[in-house]
């Protein structure tokens, strides 16, 4: 290897050091991936975004820390098991799960919530086949409400 | 009011079969463990962990949260009835709280 290859390859070698670390949050797992891998078992990319959930949730919060969202869906109740509520950019993402049962005549529940910051929202039921469903809305919040 | 304390909304009557909705309001602070930004003390957690509803003492939804639900927690679910019967919530806290609210419902 003579001297100019040499100073070549070490140059891309060594630019390819500098980028990694810099490139790394966006190949490491976000805090909201990390939780729902943990509470769900699986990964945020495997579930589809589906018609049939509305998530009602203003666009524009008022308040960070009173955000009210309802979840409604035309899927039959017993064919749901789980209702899970998070919110992207929360410090911690996961709000609520809530399991469901046929005596609940259809899937609807709704609540307030806190968001630190403009985010989405995400309504993901888990369907007794065992495969997950999501509707996702954006909210803009003006004053956040965490902590 | 105190902490807990919990008002329970359903209909005083509804017909059979008629899915109702069940609302629920909790006096509780919800506040997340956190560092006092003035003397930078760590203040614990506390929460609502776990709700169960139950119609008629048979289970009918169980809620899970953490500190991410706003402060006084409301709440509404549906129910399908199909006989008269007590609507009974049943609430923890990450402090060891229990408390409990009751409803009944009268179905023609």
């Amino acid at each position: 290897m003579d001297r100019r290859k040499f100073l070549a390859l070490s140059a891309v070698a060594f630019a390819g050091l500098s980028i990694a670390p810099a490139l790394r949050p966006a190949f490491g797992a976000t805090k909201l991936e990390e939780e729902i891998q943990k509470r769900l078992g699986v990964q945020l990319l495997q579930i589809k975004e589906s018609a049939d959930i509305k998530l009602t949730a203003p666009t524009i919060a008022e308040s960070g820390a009173n955000v009210p969202i309802t979840v409604e869906s035309t899927i039959p109740v017993d064919k749901v098991e789980k209702l899970y509520i998070f919110v992207d950019k929360n410090p911690s993402p996961w709000i609520a799960d809530v399991s469901l049962s046929p005596m609940n005549g259809q899937v609807y529940f709704s609540t307030r919530i806190k968001m630190g910051e403009t985010s989405n929202v995400r309504a993901i039921l888990k369907l007794k086949d065992g495969s997950y469903v999501m509707a996702t809305k954006e909210v803009k919040v003006t004053a956040g409400g965490c902590g | 009011m105190a902490v807990g304390t919990g008002i329970l909304r359903v209909p005083k009557e509804a017909k059979k079969g008629e899915v109702v909705r069940v609302q629920m309001v909790i006096t509780h602070p919800m506040s997340p463990a956190r560092k006092d930004p003035q003397t930078g003390q760590q203040i614990p957690a506390h929460h609502l962990t776990k709700l169960d509803l139950l119609f008629n003492d048979k289970l009918v939804s169980t809620i899970n949260m953490g500190a991410g639900v706003s402060a006084n927690p409301f709440m509404a679910l549906t129910l399908k009835v199909e006989e008269s019967g007590v609507v009974k919530i049943v609430y923890e806290d990450n402090k060891g709280g229990k408390w409990e609210k009751t409803a009944e419902i009268k179905v023609s």
